[in-house]
């Protein structure tokens, strides 16, 4: 049972995160902000650092694929995102020290370069046609602001399975 | 030994860039329809969603309606003053109908571009990648007969066409996208006569449609109702986008350009009906046909 909590909770959110953008409340200061829920890939970056990186790896791999399918239509940019981002916050958590409130500024740092990577992608394909200082005010830091608020929440919880599911990975 | 780790991981990069580049590559094409795996997932998740998402509209709902009593007197006083008017546009109305019914009957017209079929739907997910993809995903597919490129409305003015089919969900794309392939065929409804245009784009600041391609020397004024043309494609006539807000002259001044404000609330949707255009039906008599021999 424990070895499919794991998946389960990231089927969960990767639901949750379409359920939140249409529930949302997105009038909120006359809808000038966009709020984008990045919970999914949080919950891929505290795995890779307290269960195993090659599970994250893989999940990036698996949900991105399914984000692209789903959400965007656009194949590839996800599947390639959600990776690099486990695997940059992976390389940087190796040189600094893994108490939890670096973990959670180091994931909100990586949330940032996710978001900007996608705009950089979409703004080559000609799908975003923004520049960067009105995409930051609009949707970079309203996004980073609730996904901060998410982390503070969440942090301990995610903290505690993940580190259960590499228990039980090792035993195995 | 690290020099080998070190071009496995570049060679890693670099089949990783180009897979990248021909994936992105081959969905960016105008694809009439979805691969097989693509509309397996999709479904599923759609099912998992439209579980998940009809709980969880009923505590929103709750909430809302909440929050609506707290207006509910101010608005009374509002609705009443409409009231008086409705009356009034409604016995007009009624005999405009049948002015038309009857002129039609003499020039034997059956069907117009303005007839649809409205089929209901409800919202079970929407992309969380607001701003690049503002696209809604509805509890409808192919078996209901839903098809792409249908116009998608709220009861208040059209929300934009349905992007992608599978078995029983579908994609759409809302006006507000920014995607420069979303292009709608709309007119103003001027005092003489309609100026044609097309909606291309959405200026997020202001939240205005653009509406290009009318005429240099067409009088438009501010307030004037935009309409969908019924001019190609499968989208019916006559369904409300929005007023016109204000008319530029565009960057070669060989055409102008309306700044439009849509109608409908393109944030909190949750049912929507899609629009079957009728002259595009195929006749009764054959439907007729069919249901009987199946029901032999």
């Amino acid at each position: 049972m424990k070895r499919y909590l794991v998946p389960l909770l990231l089927a969960f959110l990767f639901v949750f995160e379409g359920l939140f953008a249409q529930l949302w409340p997105a009038d909120w200061f006359n809808g000038d902000y966009i709020f984008v829920p990045r919970f999914l890939i949080i919950a891929l970056l505290f795995l890779s650092i307290y269960g195993s990186m090659k599970h994250g790896i893989m999940y990036g791999f698996i949900f991105g694929l399914m984000f692209d399918m789903v959400y965007t239509e656009i194949i590839g940019i996800y599947l390639f995102m959600f990776p690099l981002a486990v695997y940059i916050f992976w390389n940087i958590m190796r040189l600094v020290d893994t108490n939890i409130i670096v973990v959670s500024v180091v994931s909100i740092i990586c949330v940032a370069l996710l978001e900007s990577g996608v705009y950089l992608m979409n703004l080559l394909i000609h799908i975003a046609n923004m520049d960067f200082s009105s995409f930051s005010k609009i949707r970079l830091i309203p996004t980073l602001i609730l996904n901060f608020s998410f982390i503070l929440l969440f942090a301990y919880p995610f903290k505690r399975q993940f580190e259960k599911f590499a228990d039980s990975l090792r035993n195995d | 030994m690290p020099q080998f780790f070190l071009n496995k991981r570049l060679i890693i990069l670099l089949v990783s860039i180009i897979i990248l580049v021909a994936l992105i590559g081959f969905s960016l094409r105008d694809r009439e329809e979805l691969t097989w795996p693509e509309q397996f997932v999709k479904d599923t998740t759609g099912l998992v969603q439209s579980m998940v998402s009809r709980p969880a509209h009923y505590v929103a709902g709750f909430f809302e309606s909440l929050k609506d009593l707290q207006n509910t007197y101010e608005e009374n006083k509002e609705l009443k003053k409409h009231l008086d008017d409705i009356a009034r546009t409604e016995a007009k109305l009624y005999s405009l109908e049948r002015e038309n019914a009857e002129l039609k009957e003499i020039l034997e017209i059956e069907e117009s571009l303005g007839d649809y079929e409205p089929m209901q739907a409800t919202i079970i997910s929407r992309s969380p990648d607001r701003l690049w993809h503002e696209m809604i995903i509805i509890n409808k597919g192919k078996s209901h007969g839903v098809e792409k490129n249908m116009a998608v409305m709220t009861s208040r003015g059209l929300i934009g066409k349905v992007k992608s089919t599978t078995p029983f969900t579908s994609t759409v794309q809302l006006l507000s996208a920014l995607d420069p392939t979303n292009r709608i065929s709309a007119a103003v409804q001027g005092k003489e006569k309609p100026l044609y245009g097309t909606i291309e784009g959405y200026d997020k600041e202001n939240e205005w449609l653009l509406l290009k391609g009318l005429p240099i020397d067409a009088k438009i004024k501010e307030g004037e109702n935009v309409i969908t043309s019924g001019l190609g494609g499968v989208f019916p006539a006559d369904v409300p986008i929005g007023k016109v807000h204000e008319v530029v002259p565009d960057e070669f001044g060989l055409n102008q350009t309306a700044y439009v404000k849509p109608e409908a609330d393109l944030y909190n949707i949750e049912h929507v009906m899609i629009l079957t255009r009728g002259m595009t039906m195929p006749p009764e008599s054959e439907n007729n046909e069919e249901a009987e021999g199946e029901n032999l």
